[in-house]
């Protein structure tokens, strides 16, 4: 039977043919959790009298969410996180100031290949089907993968995403992906996983795989993967050699719907609030004044976005009044985009870098905004309450929007900078 | 557990959503998970009288993506705290794994069903089975039930005792764990 990506994965993994709607219970290759939910499983288990993890050395564990600790709970939370680690004998912790964003550092490091089976705390491990893995979120769940090796998951429908044609000036992955929810649907995308192919991916690097994995689990979608070729094998070879495989669908593999998707007829999106999908053309919203700007996030924070940031940031100056936040995904993006001179060219227009992680799209931890002001950024989501207060209005768009929308101090079309 | 609910239908729309409509955000803030605390704001933001008037067995009925929105698990648990059951055209993912989880009968994909049914009907439903049966409007139709695997959670009434059953037969049988 020829089968998708993701049929080939879980029946690797559970040793047998699987069917699309067959409840299986999988172990996974991986499990990833980060700083905010270590004290919480821990105590799962010890309510359940377990002592010990399944596989502690499947396990790791990221300090993405609040990497520097600003309150005394954080600083005391990541005290009780690093006994936890200590306790349960994981050896794959990535303290402050080591990895940095939980669902980029390990693809960096070589923990992820092609045809693996991650399954995570966190919503947004889809990131990892950049190069071909399949990223599943359990929320809470990931307590029972700790405590007993495997969770229940639905075997998922596929739908097939061809990407054809190429993106116009001044327009983004970032900007695809927030139109491609809208376009492909809750109703269709819902328990699926999106995969990505086509011919437009020999112009789509590895960094902006990730962005478009980031977005579909927002309406539904179970996980997001890309199929492997020749840009997926020149990034990942250096990083886990032999271990590479391609992975690709089968001919004739059942897909819930196959779709064309043209990246020519876009414009830059922006999401308004208060949904990822409530996405709109950047000159609907052009002219809202911006208090805030905010470049990073698992979706945004590769050195392909800071690259794009810094082609409009470069030589010009943040408006007054608007303060613009940069974080690098991790810290071998801080450290390359200090090595091409885009710390510099953040720092002399005024804006501010933080540790590596989420930045300040973990809830508002780490530079919120206040009651009634405004934001531009790149971050995942932009419900009420995710910068912090719940009356600030949150928008969503590309490094380029963001950054050009800072130096205007008002939501600004970015192809007035780039041509 | 028995799995056939006989009671009065309750019908709501499309995109219920689980913060706000089905209980208010504030309890998913604090993650309050008691069902005591909860039940008195079961459906609330769509129908202020449902927790006086809802009786045990009751069957709560929605539309395509019911309990929509981030997969908070408060709503799920208002419904599993009145013991009623829940029969949908679409549930999004988080909220189909936090209903099994809240030990809340279901049957989470029944297309049009809510063009065949008005509130107060007199319906059965069989979660085993997947048969709806409307005793008001005299009519009778099968979806498909949720597989046994997932049914196994409910009958053990939730995620949390699921779980403890597992990790005490894991446990029972010693040498499970490798490390």
């Amino acid at each position: 039977m020829p089968q998708t990506i993701t049929e080939k994965i879980l029946s690797r993994v559970i040793g047998r043919a699987v069917t699309p709607g067959e409840i299986i219970y999988p172990e996974p290759d991986l499990i990833t959790t980060h700083d905010w939910y270590v004290v919480n499983f821990d105590s799962a288990l010890q309510a359940l009298g377990v002592d010990r993890l399944y596989a502690p050395e499947k396990l790791l564990i990221s300090t993405d969410h609040e990497p520097v600790a600003v309150s005394r709970q954080a600083a005391e939370r990541q005290h009780a996180v690093r006994a936890i680690v200590r306790k349960y004998g994981i050896e794959h912790f990535y303290d402050v100031g080591r990895g940095g964003h939980g669902h980029i550092f390990p693809m960096e490091l070589g923990y992820v290949a092609p045809g693996m089976l991650v399954l995570a705390y966190d919503p947004h491990v889809t990131n990892y089907g950049a190069v071909g893995c399949l990223g599943v979120s359990l929320v809470v769940e990931i307590s029972e993968v700790l405590a007993c090796g495997s969770a229940w998951i639905r075997v998922p429908d596929t739908v097939r995403v061809n990407l054809q044609g190429t993106l116009q000036p001044g327009v983004t992955v970032r900007d695809v992906a927030q139109r491609m929810i809208v376009d492909l649907g809750s109703d269709l995308v819902d328990y699926t996983v999106v995969e990505f192919g086509g011919p437009a991916l020999a112009a789509i690097d590895v960094d902006r795989r990730m962005t478009l994995c980031n977005t579909p689990v927002e309406i539904g979608a179970k996980s997001s993967l890309f199929e492997t070729d020749q840009i997926t094998e020149a990034w990942l070879k250096p990083r886990i050699g032999d271990r590479f495989e391609h992975i690709r669908s089968d001919p004739g593999a059942n897909y819930k719907a196959a779709i064309d998707y043209g990246l020519g007829l876009i414009e830059p999106q922006v999401a308004a609030p208060p949904t990822p999908d409530n996405v709109v053309g950047v000159s609907t919203v052009a002219g809202t004044k911006v208090d805030y700007a905010f470049i990073g996030s698992c979706a945004n924070s590769s050195l392909a976005d800071l690259r794009d940031a810094a082609r409009i940031l470069r030589g010009r100056k943040v408006s007054a009044g608007v303060r613009l936040i940069v974080t690098p995904g991790t810290q071998q993006i801080a450290a390359e985009a200090a090595a091409e001179g885009l710390v510099k060219v953040f720092i002399d227009a005024g804006a501010v870098l933080t540790a590596p992680g989420c930045g300040p799209c973990a809830g508002g931890r780490i530079g919120p905004l206040a009651p009634g002001e405004v934001s531009i950024n790149t971050g995942t989501r932009n419900d009420p309450g995710r910068l912090g207060p719940r009356d600030a209005d949150i928008y969503l768009a590309s490094p380029l929007t963001v950054a050009a929308s800072a130096v205007m101090g008002r939501i600004s079309d970015p192809r007035e900078f780039v041509h | 557990m028995e799995l056939n609910y006989r009671g009065r239908c309750w019908k709501f729309g499309d995109n219920v959503g689980v913060d706000g409509d089905m209980m208010p955000l504030e309890f998913a803030l604090q993650r309050e998970t008691r069902l005591d605390v909860l039940a008195p704001y079961a459906m609330t933001g769509l129908d202020p009288d449902f927790p006086q008037k809802v009786r045990s067995h009751d069957i709560v009925v929605g539309g395509k993506r019911f309990a929509q929105g981030n997969p908070h698990i408060q709503g799920l648990l208002g419904l599993a705290a009145h013991n009623v059951g829940l029969v949908c055209e679409s549930i999004p993912r988080g909220s189909l794994r936090n209903a099994l989880n809240a030990g809340l009968p279901l049957l989470p994909a029944c297309p049009g069903i809510t063009q065949r049914l008005e509130s107060g009907d007199e319906l059965e439903v069989d979660f085993r089975s997947g048969r709806v049966r409307n005793l008001t409007q005299n009519w009778e139709q099968t979806f498909d039930p949720l597989p046994a695997a997932l049914l196994d959670i409910i009958l053990a009434g939730g995620w949390q005792p699921a779980l403890k059953r597992r990790v005490e037969e894991m446990l029972a049988r010693g040498a499970a764990q490798p490390t």
